[in-house]
């Protein structure tokens, strides 16, 4: 049968050529190394803008970011004199007396029905429309703003902004923009930048927690706009999207500020109607 | 909230990959070896001569096979993890020895009555090559000389 005697038929007994590992071991071996590097640097590289953050003075800070404001310069310049601009800039002032946020802050007003307030490079804080109709109180609106102030006075705003640049620029250069390996490193660096902003989040609410009960005496309203975020979204809690958020979740936020006052031994007292100025329509139902 | 989606869209494309790959692999390799026992009969070598035998050659032609093999998404990643830190990319070896058997089975299909298989060269080149974002796959193309011998002379032979 065989047409040659140099040949015997036969295979080989196994193969040399394939790893016989198994695959899901080796993706847990690397998988866990690459998020110890990505933690390690993400940890040191953090530091390392929250490092130079400090070298910006607030002064630095406006001139570079003087150009953002050309974008919604149309919108706020018309708030010039609305009184409720003016209303709110009184109280920023006032308030800024208390916290020493070392800014020269501006206040301005955007259209949106959504309840919520920010606070942007080179000292502008932006009040959402919608939060006025949701805050009853001139204690809640404190609040609100020395919450943003405090985010100035820690440059948080500084901070988020140079992590996110950096972060980007990290995975980026790791392993080229919109490869598949950044689909992973992505929401690793997120859970990260999730955790610190939630922190950042609570360390700014305690200092305005302290700059409300130095302003009144009390910290009555301070839970006020959170209570009204919990009624608008409900019972429920976010579940696993909790750790992505960039905002702790408001029923957490409310009792870390209980439990802060009760330990500092703040009192609470009657909240102040808000200024005539800011008093919305929608606001008159509940006086 | 983002990233949690592209999360749950990243592991959900793992686990499909991981699954439906190791599917494909293991279907493919119980074909491969099935076949490779059926065709074993058929002496092929990378010699440029023809094996020693009493017969005399009829004829020769070229024989070819070839198969592209896709990567799936799992073995990619695996493979992306590993460029970071160098070594063997295991996640492949399978990938292109399945290629490399499939492509000289379906050259020996191509030429059941042949004799003979000499000259057995395997060409490899990836497709796609350099673009990300692409299906990564693996092309094997196997060549070789079947050559055909006259029936043996009962007269010759002792």
């Amino acid at each position: 049968m065989h047409p040659s005697p140099e040949y015997r038929p036969g295979l080989p007994e196994q193969n040399d050529n394939v790893s016989h590992n198994h695959p899901l071991k080796e993706f847990v071996i690397l998988l866990s190394g690459v998020t110890a590097f990505l933690l390690l640097a993400a940890w040191s590289l953090g530091l390392l803008v929250d490092w130079a953050a400090g070298f910006i003075s607030p002064e630095m800070e406006a001139v570079i970011f003087s150009s953002m404001q050309v974008s919604g310069a149309t919108v706020f310049v018309q708030q010039k004199d609305d009184p409720r601009r003016v209303a709110l800039q009184r109280l920023v002032d006032e308030l800024g007396r208390c916290n020493e946020v070392g800014y020269p802050l501006r206040v301005n007003m955007a259209k949106s029905k959504i309840a919520n307030a920010f606070a942007f490079p080179g000292g502008r804080i932006v009040i959402l429309e919608g939060l006025l109709e949701t805050i009853d109180s001139e204690n809640g609106l404190a609040f609100v703003l020395a919450h943003e102030m405090a985010h100035f006075k820690h440059r948080d705003h500084l901070r988020g902004m140079g992590r996110g640049l950096v972060f980007t620029a990290f995975s980026a250069l790791l392993t080229g923009a919109g490869s598949d390996i950044t689909q992973l490193i992505a929401p690793a660096l997120g859970i990260g930048q999730a955790r610190y902003s939630q922190d950042r989040e609570a360390l700014a609410d305690k200092l305005a927690l302290e700059t409300l009960n130095f302003f009144y005496g009390h910290v009555g309203g301070a839970t006020e706009f959170f209570e009204a975020m919990q009624e608008e979204t409900g019972e429920q809690g976010r579940g696993i999207g909790g750790y992505f958020a960039s905002h702790p979740e408001a029923v957490q936020r409310i009792n870390a500020l209980r439990r802060l006052a009760a330990a500092s031994g703040f009192a609470v007292r009657k909240t102040a109607p808000l200024p005539k100025a800011l008093v919305t329509p929608a606001d008159a139902p509940s006086r | 909230m983002d990233a949690l989606i592209q999360l749950i869209f990243f592991l959900t494309l793992l686990t499909l990959g991981y699954v439906f790959g190791k599917i494909a692999e293991k279907k493919h390799y119980r074909s491969i070896i099935e076949r490779e026992k059926q065709w074993m009969q058929i002496p092929t070598t990378s010699g440029r001569h023809v094996l020693s035998t009493d017969r005399e050659v009829k004829g020769v032609k070229l024989a070819t096979g070839s198969v592209v093999i896709s990567v799936d998404y799992f073995k990619r990643i695996l493979a992306g993890l590993r460029n970071f830190f160098g070594g063997n990319v295991r996640s492949y070896e399978t990938l292109v020895d399945r290629a490399r058997r499939e492509a000289v089975l379906r050259m020996k299909e191509s030429c059941p009555k042949a004799d003979q298989i000499i000259n057995l060269r395997l060409e490899t080149s990836s497709i796609s090559k350099g673009n990300k974002n692409q299906i990564g796959s693996v092309e094997v193309l196997a060549y070789g000389t079947a050559v055909y011998l006259y029936p043996s002379s009962t007269a010759t032979h002792l």
